[in-house]
């Protein structure tokens, strides 16, 4: 409803200018200050690029049919960031985790250092990798303060007793905390895919498919709503390496549809687009 | 796809990866005809391992009804449902395994259970278990008999769960054969959970990762059987390393029971993964069911079971499960006593083939008290 409002107020007052053409590339426009929220009329002001998705057809598994056509991406850039916001076309919400369920998410992909010639746009390759910017619908929605319990996803579920909540354990002292680690092995090896999260972006790295680890800094920021088609993200991050007013670079774009049961491989992904920084407004 | 051999369909088949067989093969041989479904496995692995959050309706052992049960729902009919009923020449499968009939940009021929398949675990299984009162006839949809399948992860020789995985965050240990999650690398795709034929793989809804039966494999490091076989009421389970059947060794007691008196078959053997829970089949139930589920080899199995009374070495080597929590790499049957043998050569455990049956009066003449019959 709130994103529908201020479309509306960003088209009259862009009645006023002119509303930017769309563009044949990713065009960053240079601004004092880069808009956070996917509702913010100033998007209205960032040439809008249409990004074709095609399918991720590299390696097993594949998708075989097109489910999400296009990503529409708008771009800020200030300082030595970079904002860009996605938009695609979704009647369903896919933010809870499950067996068999599977969550909406996008992911921006930018080459990892300068080189003369771009990786692979699948995942990038041996030497020549690239960085991505990952954002999912159930960590969405868990910053948003969704608790982190199974009866939020089945709320009848029969809970007998977790050995962590014994009475005999204080609670939140280092025995019941290691106690609980211990019945949640992914955490234990630092691999938290789950559960309460303060932020609903993470930093990869890849060098291939298959090769996907986590980079060692969080440097992207971001976050999604619905709006009345689909879902708007905005995700923040550094200014890839060797993009500047006068050095054009490339970016890529992923989405994967929940309800289709899409993740990892199964995607929707563009090819590399150009991408370029305008300093004046149009 | 490479090629590989897979001696339980007789004949060479495409997978994933290249063969690599371990040094050593974790194995087991479960006698479905002792269990009687108390769960008290079930339990023991839960307790253990999935008492988290996220593991509320996670079953790395579950024990299910046949031919009604199943957990999770269907797991077995849909995927034979899916493919074509293959013919078997002799112990040649002709048919297509999960590998050869992966339909264009999928790994393995599979399908995806829903949450809701997992939630009502033996629900209903066993109605047909009622009482049938004399003169009554049950001929429809088929005579009143059951038997119980207890499911661990089969360890598989060529996991479709690995295959599955497009991140390679499965791996099988090559010291023993156990196939693990990687906790550390797993993103949560859920292609195993899709890809295991026997739905062996669970998605943690609270970690975001896949989690599976590691084998107990802690205690397997130590010589000693996992928590599902120590804690078997019904002494029906035996866990070891199994050998090639070229290298078969009748002192391995599951050699013995898989290879030489070929008595313990595998569950779906047409799926091709060379599943390593080996199952002796239930006596009482149509020859015809039991094939599709074990293969050719259950006619003769059946058999030489049957016959075990006058079989002291099968009789004996029967009478070791169950008996220690050790793991027996070996056993000897010397005259009238079964005796379970480590890699070393120590004796862990020595068990007569008759228990030795003691008459007690009635009446106790010391006490003067009468005896009851509490064991
Ligand atoms: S039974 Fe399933 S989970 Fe276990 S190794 Fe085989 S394919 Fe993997
Ligand atoms: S503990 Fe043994 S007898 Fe009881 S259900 Fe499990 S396998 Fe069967």
């Amino acid at each position: 409803m709130r994103y529908a409002l201020m479309t509306l107020i960003a088209v009259s007052l862009a009645g006023c200018t002119r509303a930017p053409a769309p563009v044949a590339d990713v065009v960053a426009v240079v601004s004092a200050s880069l808009p956070s929220d996917p509702a913010d009329a100033a998007w209205n002001a960032a040439p809008e690029h249409v990004a074709k998705l095609l399918l991720q057809d590299l390696v097993e598994p594949r998708l075989q049919a097109v489910s999400t056509p296009d990503v529409r991406v708008r771009a800020f850039t200030a300082g030595q960031e970079i904002a860009l916001r996605l938009e695609w076309p979704d009647a369903t919400i896919n933010d809870l985790p499950a067996a068999g369920r599977f969550n909406d998410a996008c992911a921006v992909q930018v080459p990892l250092k300068p080189a003369a010639a771009v990786p692979d746009p699948q995942m990038g390759m041996a030497g020549n990798g690239v960085a991505i910017s990952f954002w999912r619908a159930d960590w969405q929605a868990t910053v948003k303060g969704r608790g982190d319990t199974i009866r939020e996803i089945y709320p009848n579920a029969l809970i007998d007793h977790y050995p962590f909540d014994a009475p005999s354990l204080e609670k939140g002292s280092a025995a019941q905390q290691k106690m609980a680690t211990e019945y949640a092995p992914a955490e234990g090896a630092g691999n938290r895919r789950g559960g309460a999260r303060t932020t609903a972006v993470e930093d990869l790295i890849a060098e291939g498919p298959g090769t996907l680890h986590p980079a060692p800094a969080a440097i992207s920021r971001g976050s999604g709503v619905r709006t009345p088609t689909g879902w708007a993200v905005v995700i923040t991050r550094p200014l890839p390496d060797g993009l500047s007013p006068t050095s054009p670079s490339q970016i890529a774009f992923a989405v994967w549809e929940g309800s289709k049961q899409e993740s990892g491989a199964r995607k929707m992904r563009t090819g590399w687009i150009p991408i370029s920084i305008r300093e004046d407004q149009p | 796809m490479a090629r590989v051999y897979n001696w339980q369909i007789g004949r060479e088949m495409s997978y994933w990866y290249p063969e690599s067989r371990p040094k050593k093969q974790f194995a087991a041989v479960f006698d479905t005809n002792k269990c009687i479904a108390c769960q008290t496995c079930t339990l023991a692995c839960k307790t253990t391992w999935t008492s988290g959050k996220g593991q509320e309706y996670m079953l790395w052992n579950n024990v299910e009804t046949k031919p009604y049960g199943s957990y999770p729902l269907a797991w077995d009919l849909k995927l034979l449902d899916m493919l074509d009923a293959g013919k078997w020449a002799g112990s040649t499968y002709q048919g297509q395994t999960i590998f050869e009939s992966a339909a264009a940009g999928e790994r393995v021929a599979s399908w995806r259970p829903s949450d809701d398949d997992y939630a009502y675990p033996n629900v209903g299984e066993d109605d047909c278990a009622n009482q049938i009162d004399g003169g009554a006839s049950f001929s429809l949809p088929h005579m009143a008999w059951f038997y119980y399948l207890a499911r661990i992860c089969n360890h598989c020789t060529y996991p479709a769960c690995l295959a599955s995985c497009p991140r390679g965050s499965i791996y099988k240990r090559p010291e023993d054969g156990i196939v693990l999650v990687d906790q550390g690398r797993c993103r949560g795709y859920q292609e195993c959970v899709k890809g295991c034929p026997y739905k062996k793989v669970y998605f943690n809804p609270m970690t975001g990762t896949s989690e599976k039966c590691i084998g107990c494999f802690p205690k397997m490091e130590q010589g000693l059987q996992p928590q599902c076989f120590v804690n078997c009421i019904g002494k029906i389970r035996m866990a070891g390393y199994l050998s090639t059947p070229d290298q078969a060794r009748p002192d391995n007691p599951l050699d013995y029971l898989v290879h030489v008196r070929k008595v313990a078959l595998p569950l779906y053997p047409q799926f091709g993964l060379e599943p390593n829970v080996y199952y002796i089949p239930p006596i009482h139930v149509p020859p015809m069911f039991l094939r599709q589920m074990f293969g050719p080899g259950v006619d003769a199995a059946i058999k030489t079971y049957r016959n075990a009374a006058n079989d002291d070495d099968l009789a004996g080597l029967l009478g070791l499960f169950g008996s220690t929590e050790q793991v027996m790499t070996r056993w000897v049957r010397r005259g009238s006593e079964v005796a379970g043998v480590d890699d070393r050569g120590t004796t862990l455990v020595r068990v007569p083939l008759k228990e030795p049956v003691v008459e007690r009066a009635g009446f106790d003449r010391v006490y003067q008290i009468m005896r009851t019959n509490c064991p």
